[in-house]
C-alpha cells in the first residue's frame, strides 16, 4: 500500500492541567465565613444608597458603586426561589471529583437578604416534592467540625408543616 | 462613531463534536481561509487580527500567541480579548472600534473554541466564585435548569414548550450545512430525551462543539470598492451584570438586568419602537431552550410571561413573522468562543441573502443579534443592509 | 469626534510580594477608588466604559473579569477584558476612544501572583503538543533568549547585572516599589543561578498589585485635568510563536511595534527625541534587548549603552527611573504600570524618582514568552 493510501493516524495527547491556587477570601468574605464557622450565623451587608442586603458580603454595591457599610444578620430560614435535580456527575472543580447524582439543589433567599445562596436541598430528588416558594432552613455542621467555608452548610431542610 | 464599518466577508468551520483531525491552529486557519476567500482577499491585505476564546477551556494560556500561524497575526498588530460566552461579539465590537478609529481599514476578527480539548462542565463551574458556589458544580445546565423551574412556576409554561424550542432549533440546523446538531426530531423525542438537571433534558441544552468563525470588517471605502453586498454594523451595546446576583434565573425579578437594559439602550440609540417591526430576523444566544423564551420577553418581542406563547403559535419559526435563529442557534452549535460571533455572521448572511437553505423566506433588511456569557452578560448588535438605518 | 486621547489620572497599589488581606476584587477597588477620587469623576456620570486586563489562569477564575465587574462599575455597563499585558489595554482603550464611541474609559489591570504558582501558569502558555511537556516556563525560555542574545551581541554578565543594580537603586526612591536596594555588581553575580545565565536577582519577583488609569477624548480630558498626558503614538505586533522559529537575539515584533508607534508620532531619532523610557524588563537582559528593539541604540550596542551611563537616572535618557519590573510589578499589570509611570513622569508626579522635565516618554510591554507580542506607547506632554 502506498503511504498516501493508508488512512492517516490521528494522535491525541492527554494532559491534565493542574494549577494550584490559594484564594484570599478578603475582608468581607472572611467576616462572613468566620461568623458562619464560629457562631453559626449568616451575615449580609447593606448598601447605604439602595438599601439592598447583599450576600455574600462584598466591598462595593455594584449597582450604586459605593462601599457597602452595614452588616445585617440574616435568618437561618429562607424561601426557595429556584431549584433543580441534577442527574449529571459534573466535576466539582474544587475537588476534581463529581457529586453523586441524582441530588437536589436550589437557590435560597434567606430571610432579610436580597441575594440568594445556592446549596444542596435535603429533599428526595423528585420533582413533586420540591416547590418554588417552599420555606427551608439551613442545617450546619456541628460547631467543632466547622472549617470556615460554605461546606459548613450541609444542606437546607424543608421546614415542616408549611 | 467616526467611520462606518461593514462586514465584507466571513467564514466558519463545519462545527462538530469531534475534530481530531485538526489542532487549534489548523481549526482557526480553516475559518480564516474561508473568510478571506469569501471576501476575495489575501492575508497580507489584513491590517490587524483580533482573536477571542475562553482560555481556561483548553487549558492553554495566551492562546493568541500560539495561534499566530493559523490566525495570520504573525507580523501584524493585534490582540486578544476574552469575556467568556460574549467574546465572539466583543471581538466584533473591538473590530468595529479599530476600523472606526481610522487607524485600520481591514480587520480580521476570529472567535473559536475546541471544546473537546478540555472539561467544559468543570470550567463552566469555575464561573462561580471559588469560595462561594463553585463546588456546587452546577455548570450551565444547573443554572438554566433553575431558570426553567422558575419560568414554569411563574407563568404556567410546560415542559412541552421547551421541547418546541428544541425542535425548532434542530430542524433549522438541518438546513444549515455548518451546524453541529442537525437533528430530525419531534416534540416527543425532546420530551423523551435523557434528563440532565430537571427540567433540562439532553435536547433542551446546547452541545459542546469544536468550531471557529472569522469575519472581515472594513471601512466604507474598502467596503464599497471590494464588496458587492456589505453588511453595516449600525449599533452595538454591551451590558455586564454584577458578580453574584444571577438574576436571570428568577424570571419574576423586577430588577433592571443585563438583557433588558442592553436592548432598551440599543433600541433607544436606533429609535426602535417595536423591535418585531424594525428587525426582520433575530439571532440570539440561547444556551438552553428556556433562555430563548426569556430572551423573547427581554428583547420586547412579546410581553412578560408570553414567551412560551410565541413558540406555541409558531411565530418564531424560520417562515414565521418573527424568525428567531434560522441558523439553529447555540442550541445546535456551541463552540463558546465563536458562538456570539456566529450570531453576527449568521445575521449578516441573512441580510446578504446568502444563508442558503436556512435563508428566511422574506426580505431581510435589518437584523439583531445577542450574546450571552459571564454572570449574565450580553453584547447586542444591530446590522443593516443600508447606511440609511 | 475625538482626534486625540489622553490619560487624565493614574493610581497604583503599593506593590508587595503577598496581599493576604484582600481578595483581588478589593485590591482592584483600592486603585479604582483612588483614581476616581483624584480626578473627581464617577462611574455613572463620567465613565463610558471599562477595559480590564487579567487572565483566567492567573486568577483561577473562569472569565476573570467576573471578579472585578462590581468594582470597575461593570454592572449593566460596558466592560471588556484584554487577556494580554496591561500595555495592550491602553492601546485598546485608546482605539475605543478614537473610534468616537467612548469619551472616557476606566482601565484596570490586576494580578495576585501570590495566589498561585508562576511556573505552572507560565508552562500552560506553551503549546500542548510540542513544548509544554518539556516543562518550559517563562524563566527557562528567557534563559534561552538571554544566552542567545548575549552570545550573538557580546553582552556580558556584568552588563546585565548593571541593569539590576541601576533599577533596584532607582526603586529606593519609588514609594510603591517593594524590591529595592543599593547592590553591587558582585552581589548580583553571586546570587544563586535559577536557569543559567539568569540568577535570582535577574528575575522580576512575584508581586501582588493593581494599577488603574482613566483615559479620555481630547475635549473631555481638557475639562478633567490641566495636565493631560497625550497618547502620541502606539503600535503592537506579533512575532512567531515557537522559539525555534525566531532568532532570539533579535526582537522583531518590538521593532515593528515601535516603528508603528514612532510613525504615528513622527519620531525618527528615538535616542534623541525621547526623554524617558519605562520598559518591561521581566529579566535583566531584556532591558538591553528591548532598548535595541526600541531603536534607542543599534543592535548589539545596548551593553555599551549601559556601560556609558546613558540610561542612568542622571543620564541622557533615563530608563526605568521607577525601578522597572525588577523592583516588583506583577505579571500582566506590568505594561499598565509602565504606562502609569511614564505618565507620572510627564506630569511631574513621579514622587522621589522624577526625571527632569521630560516631554516625550515611551512605555513598552510584552505578552507571551520571550516577548512574542509587543506593545509600544508613546506619550507626551503636549
Amino acid at each position: 500500500m502506498r503511504p498516501e493510501d493508508r488512512k492517516q493516524e490521528l494522535i491525541d495527547i492527554p494532559m491534565t492541567v493542574d494549577v494550584p491556587y490559594r484564594f484570599a477570601a478578603g475582608k468581607y468574605m472572611t467576616k462572613f465565613l468566620v461568623e458562619l464557622r464560629d457562631n453559626g450565623k449568616f451575615y449580609g451587608i447593606r448598601c447605604p444608597v439602595c438599601k439592598r442586603v447583599q450576600m455574600p458580603p462584598r466591598i462595593v454595591c455594584a449597582a450604586c458603586h459605593v462601599k457597602n457599610t452595614e452588616w445585617v444578620e440574616l435568618g437561618p430560614e429562607g424561601t426557595l426561589v429556584g431549584f433543580t435535580i441534577m442527574y449529571l456527575p459534573l466535576t466539582d472543580p474544587t475537588t476534581g471529583k463529581p457529586h453523586e447524582p441524582p441530588f437536589s439543589y436550589g437557590s435560597v433567599r434567606l430571610d432579610g437578604s436580597d441575594s440568594v445562596l445556592d446549596h444542596f436541598l435535603n429533599i428526595e430528588p423528585e420533582v413533586e416534592k420540591i416547590k418554588v416558594g417552599m420555606r427551608v432552613k439551613a442545617v450546619l455542621r456541628s460547631p467543632e467540625q466547622r472549617v470556615g467555608d460554605l461546606s459548613d452548610i450541609l444542606y437546607f431542610d424543608p421546614i415542616p408543616h408549611q | 462613531m467616526k467611520r462606518n464599518v461593514a462586514i465584507i466577508g466571513g467564514g466558519q468551520t463545519y462545527h462538530a463534536a469531534r475534530r481530531h483531525d485538526v489542532n487549534q491552529v489548523e481549526m482557526v486557519n480553516e475559518a480564516v481561509r474561508s473568510a478571506l476567500e469569501d471576501a476575495k482577499m489575501a492575508i497580507d491585505e489584513i491590517d490587524t487580527v483580533l482573536i477571542g476564546n475562553m482560555e481556561f477551556f483548553e487549558g492553554t494560556h495566551l492562546t493568541d500567541c500560539w495561534l499566530v500561524d493559523g490566525s495570520g497575526a504573525y507580523g501584524k498588530p493585534g490582540l486578544k480579548i476574552t469575556t467568556g460566552g460574549t467574546v465572539g461579539a466583543t471581538i466584533v465590537c473591538g473590530g468595529v472600534h479599530h476600523v472606526a478609529s481610522g487607524l485600520f481599514d481591514k480587520v480580521l476578527c476570529i472567535g473559536f473554541e475546541k471544546q473537546e480539548e478540555g472539561d467544559t462542565g468543570a470550567i463552566l463551574s469555575g464561573v462561580a466564585h471559588p469560595l462561594y458556589g463553585r463546588s456546587m458544580a452546577g455548570a450551565a445546565v444547573g443554572y438554566f435548569a433553575m431558570m426553567g423551574t422558575s419560568y414554569m412556576a411563574a407563568w404556567g409554561a410546560k415542559e412541552v414548550h421547551s421541547a418546541m424550542v428544541a425542535v425548532k432549533a434542530r430542524q433549522n440546523a438541518r438546513k444549515n450545512k455548518y451546524a453541529h446538531l442537525k437533528l430530525d426530531i419531534t416534540v416527543e423525542d425532546a420530551l423523551n430525551s435523557r434528563m440532565l438537571a430537571y427540567p433540562i433534558r439532553m435536547l433542551d441544552m446546547c452541545p459542546a462543539s469544536n468550531g471557529a468563525c472569522a469575519m472581515i470588517l472594513a471601512d466604507e471605502k474598502t467596503a464599497k470598492d471590494r464588496c458587492a453586498n456589505p453588511v453595516w454594523i449600525r449599533a452595538m451595546d454591551t451590558a455586564h451584570n454584577e458578580q453574584f446576583e444571577l438574576d436571570w434565573r428568577d424570571v419574576t425579578t423586577k430588577k433592571p438586568i443585563f438583557s433588558r437594559t442592553s436592548s432598551a439602550r440599543i433600541y433607544k440609540q436606533l429609535g426602535v419602537n417595536k423591535p418585531v417591526d424594525y428587525f426582520d430576523v433575530f439571532e440570539i444566544y440561547e444556551p438552553a431552550t428556556w433562555a430563548e423564551m426569556v430572551w423573547y420577553e427581554d428583547l420586547g418581542l412579546c410581553g412578560p410571561g408570553e414567551g412560551f406563547r410565541l413558540i406555541e403559535e409558531k411565530r418564531t419559526e424560520i417562515d414565521g413573522s418573527i424568525p428567531v435563529n434560522p441558523s439553529g442557534g447555540v442550541l445546535s452549535t456551541n463552540c463558546i468562543g465563536a458562538s456570539a460571533m456566529l450570531r453576527v455572521w449568521e445575521a449578516a448572511l441573512q441580510i446578504r441573502g446568502d444563508a442558503g437553505d436556512h435563508q428566511v423566506p422574506k426580505e431581510v433588511r435589518r437584523a439583531l443579534t445577542t450574546a450571552y456569557g459571564g454572570t449574565n452578560w450580553t453584547v447586542i448588535t444591530a446590522l443593516s443592509r443600508s447606511l440609511d438605518d | 469626534m475625538s482626534e486625540r486621547v489622553a490619560i487624565v489620572g493614574v493610581a497604583q497599589t503599593r506593590f508587595g510580594p503577598k496581599r493576604a488581606d484582600v481578595n483581588y476584587s478589593e485590591m482592584a477597588y483600592e486603585v479604582i477608588a483612588q483614581v476616581l477620587g483624584k480626578t473627581g469623576l464617577t462611574v455613572e456620570r463620567d465613565v463610558d466604559n471599562a477595559v480590564s486586563c487579567s487572565h483566567d489562569i492567573w486568577d483561577g477564575q473562569t472569565i476573570s473579569d467576573i471578579g472585578i465587574t462590581d468594582v470597575i462599575g461593570g454592572h449593566l455597563r460596558n466592560e471588556e477584558k484584554m487577556a494580554m499585558d496591561g500595555s495592550t489595554a491602553v492601546y485598546y482603550a485608546a482605539i475605543g476612544i478614537l473610534s468616537g464611541e467612548f469619551d472616557c474609559t476606566l482601565v484596570l489591570a490586576h494580578t495576585k501572583m501570590s495566589q498561585t504558582n508562576r511556573n505552572v501558569v507560565n508552562n500552560t502558555a506553551f503549546d500542548p503538543i510540542y513544548t509544554r511537556l518539556l516543562g518550559l516556563d517563562f524563566t527557562s525560555a528567557a534563559a534561552l533568549q538571554a544566552a542567545r542574545y548575549m552570545h550573538v551581541r557580546d553582552i556580558t554578565d556584568r552588563q546585565a547585572a548593571k541593569v539590576v543594580v541601576k533599577n533596584l537603586a532607582n526603586a529606593v526612591h519609588n514609594p510603591v516599589a517593594h524590591n529595592k536596594g543599593r547592590y553591587t555588581i558582585e552581589e548580583v553575580l553571586d546570587a544563586p543561578v535559577v536557569a543559567a545565565p539568569l540568577r535570582k536577582m535577574d528575575i522580576a519577583p512575584d508581586t501582588d498589585g493593581a494599577v488603574a488609569l482613566i483615559m479620555a477624548s481630547e475635549e473631555k480630558a481638557k475639562r478633567i485635568t490641566s495636565s493631560p498626558v497625550w497618547i502620541l503614538g502606539m503600535g503592537t505586533s506579533y512575532d512567531a510563536h515557537y522559539l525555534g522559529d525566531r532568532d532570539l537575539s533579535e526582537c522583531r515584533a518590538l521593532e515593528q511595534a515601535a516603528a508603528r508607534a514612532y510613525k504615528m508620532t513622527g519620531i525618527t531619532d528615538p535616542a534623541r527625541e525621547i526623554d524617558v523610557v519605562e520598559l518591561s524588563e521581566e529579566f535583566s537582559y531584556q532591558e538591553l534587548l528591548w532598548l535595541e528593539g526600541l531603536g534607542i541604540c543599534a543592535h548589539g550596542e545596548a551593553g555599551r549603552l549601559i556601560d556609558s551611563g546613558f540610561t542612568a537616572m542622571d543620564g541622557d535618557l533615563p530608563v526605568n527611573p521607577s525601578g522597572g519590573l525588577l523592583s516588583g510589578v506583577p505579571a500582566n499589570v506590568a505594561g499598565l504600570n509602565r504606562v502609569a509611570e511614564a505618565a507620572l513622569q510627564l506630569t511631574g508626579d513621579a514622587e522621589g524618582h522624577q526625571v527632569h522635565n521630560p516631554k516625550i516618554a515611551v512605555a513598552q510591554g510584552h505578552s507571551g514568552f520571550c516577548g512574542q507580542h509587543q506593545c509600544v506607547i508613546v506619550l507626551g506632554k503636549e
